[in-house]
């Protein structure tokens, strides 16, 4: 196999024979994730259209399926679990499933809602906070007095807790207030102040920590390739731009999405500063009815959909910009 | 006129004294080489010209301009100055093509179609038109570096300087690099060349120097050097290169069944004088 890989010039049957079979295996598999990934969020979607136009297929906040079905399939089943006494463990977790899934079909749709912030939440932070990220590594690898501060503020806000961030946001300084102010914020379809100040306490967290994977990266592209740059006659903003950047973040993409799988939960903390995302639908409608594990399992399964499509995404992503040479993506691939 | 003065340059890293008091000066269509053992200062030197490392003392100048003055706009400089580094240093991320465009459309403003054809016309004249759409890691290392003399050809430049170019080459593509090295002789280009190929050496250059601690032993025709050299150290050293680096074979000529440009009879013998013009690739 590492033969083939590395000389697979010179051993082209073996070579061709590997790239016949290798994508049969991996077609049915990615078309598995992508029905499994069109379901997911073909569902979001029409759940929360459905929401915002106040109800196109069904009420507002009404499920989609009817829970009766799976209610009644589950009393079933558990009927015959118990008239087969010990032996019918195995009808008796399908019971439970069945009585989970009646469970999901009602909760779900208030989940879903709660997932739209949590998707904005993530989408919006963490692009900001890459807008906020890049120049900040870039300072902290090029720069001479600029990386003092951009290391006393990856330093700072790594150094302290998220929701310490926040409650200094939201309560602390008056930004909640000033938000509050501006307009259009918390009509129709535009969030209002809560979410606002979470954006902007995730957004500083995080690009500092963005920032570390951005440099680490940067770090990681040839010394000779900015001389290089330089020995043509680019500035040194200039060559960092056109050909240490395009390579770096390259590099990033791996520990990159690392972060965005990170922020996609720790969004959870906006819950704390009163913002109705997945967690905090799921924590209040359990404070209503007790059934914490259930809630909480559901909320589980929507954070884990939302988070492997993210790290599906980045890793169509990583493929899709990758050179020749750049990085270890075909390397990963044949072995 | 000099196109190149280099007037008692100094350097130290820390405790080490890289360059002590080099001084030279170089004619528009010269090609000079500098050979000296590691460490001899020799890569400094080259980037003290295009102030990629600053000078502790001593002065550079570009056709009268001072290049180690605090107040040089050095990409202006670096602009006239074309490199060829021992590790190519190819942007990796971008095409043979692109790694020539990047400076005609960032540094000089061309637009993106006459920057094209420029570029294809470079790579073409080193043998690659059918590799302009390759990625560096798809190249031999010969055809990099020479993407990497087209690269810096394609900036116009008045000088140019070839760190080590074939050093980090497997021994049969020597001779393609050194062919296009050749070429540019033959050009007029002004070149400021270190090297161990002594091939090239005695045959391409008009001048030869031994640098050695960082200082200038002897410099002067290749040929006195080779056959009466005034110190022992650089009869010894270039002794020893010979031997290790082909010296009358001339790879260029064997790798590619050329007929050489620069021709075995004499050093230079053949092309337009050494002093004066011949710069018909040189300035823009």
């Amino acid at each position: 196999m590492s033969d083939a890989t590395a000389d697979g010039a010179s051993d082209g049957t073996a070579d061709a024979a590997r790239q016949r079979t290798l994508p049969r295996g991996t077609d049915v598999r990615s078309a598995l994730a992508l029905a499994a990934g069109l379901l997911f969020w073909g569902w979001l979607v029409v759940r929360w259209l459905n929401d915002w136009l106040g109800g196109v297929l069904v009420g507002r906040g009404e499920p989609l399926l009817a829970a009766e079905p799976f209610e009644s399939a589950a009393a079933v089943l558990d009927g015959l679990a118990a008239s087969l006494g010990v032996l019918g463990w195995p009808i008796d977790v399908l019971a439970g499933l069945a009585g989970f899934a009646a469970f999901g079909v009602e909760f779900l749709p208030a989940l879903a809602r709660g997932a739209w912030l949590t998707v904005v939440l993530t989408a919006v932070s963490i692009v900001l906070g890459f807008l906020v990220a890049v120049p900040l590594s870039v300072a902290r690898v090029y720069g001479t007095r600029s990386a003092w501060l951009s290391l006393a503020y990856a330093e700072l806000i790594r150094g302290t807790p998220l929701l310490a961030q926040l409650f200094v946001l939201y309560y602390g300084l008056s930004l909640s207030a000033w938000i509050r102010e501006l307009p259009a914020v918390g009509t129709g379809i535009v969030p209002g102040q809560a979410v606002w100040v979470a954006i902007v306490g995730f957004t500083i967290n995080s690009a500092a920590y963005q920032a570390e994977y951005i440099r680490a990266a940067l770090e990681s592209v040839a010394a000779g390739q900015l001389t290089a740059a330089r020995a043509i006659g680019l500035s040194k903003l200039d060559g960092i731009r056109y050909v240490v950047l395009p390579q770096g973040l390259r590099y990033a993409i791996p520990g990159w999405s690392n972060e965005l799988v990170y922020l996609i939960k720790y969004s959870s903390l906006a819950a704390f500063i009163t913002v109705p995302e997945l967690f905090d639908r799921a924590d209040t409608i359990a404070a209503d009815n007790f059934e914490y594990t259930a809630m909480y399992a559901l909320a589980a399964l929507l954070y884990l959909g939302l988070v492997l499509s993210a790290s599906k995404l980045l890793a169509r992503l990583e493929r899709r910009v990758a050179i020749p040479g750049l990085g270890q993506v075909a390397g990963r691939q044949g072995s | 006129m000099s196109l190149l003065r280099v007037e008692g340059v100094s350097k130290s890293y820390g405790n080490e004294r890289v360059l002590r008091d080099v001084t030279f000066g170089m004619d528009r269509g010269d090609v000079e080489v500098v050979v000296g053992p590691s460490g001899s200062g020799k890569s400094t030197l080259l980037r003290c010209v295009n102030r990629l490392t600053e000078v502790d003392a001593g002065e550079v100048y570009l056709d009268d301009a001072c290049v180690t003055a605090p107040d040089t706009d050095v990409d202006a400089l670096r602009r006239q100055v074309g490199m060829v580094f021992q590790g190519f240093n190819l942007f990796a991320h971008l095409t043979a093509r692109k790694n020539v465009t990047l400076g005609l459309r960032r540094v000089l403003g061309m637009d993106a179609a006459a920057a094209r054809e420029k570029a294809d016309a470079h790579l073409e004249r080193v043998g690659l038109g059918a590799q302009a759409d390759s990625y560096p890691a798809e190249l031999s290392g010969g055809q990099q570096q020479r993407v990497g003399i087209a690269r810096a050809l394609a900036m116009d430049p008045k000088l140019m300087l070839f760190d080590e170019p074939t050093s980090a080459l497997d021994p049969e593509l020597i001779g393609e690099v050194l062919g296009v090295m050749r070429d540019l002789v033959a050009e007029g280009m002004t070149m400021l060349v270190v090297t161990h190929e002594m091939g090239f050496a005695r045959s391409a250059a008009d001048t030869l120097s031994f640098l050695e601690d960082g200082r200038i032993v002897e410099r002067g025709p290749p040929e006195r050097l080779f056959e009466r050299p005034e110190h022992e150290r650089t009869a010894a050293f270039l002794g020893r290169l010979t031997d290790l680096h082909g010296g009358s074979a001339d790879r260029s000529v064997e790798a590619d069944g050329r007929p050489d440009a620069g021709g075995e009879s004499g050093p230079a013998s053949d092309r337009a004088g050494g002093t004066s013009g011949a710069d018909g690739a040189g300035g823009p």
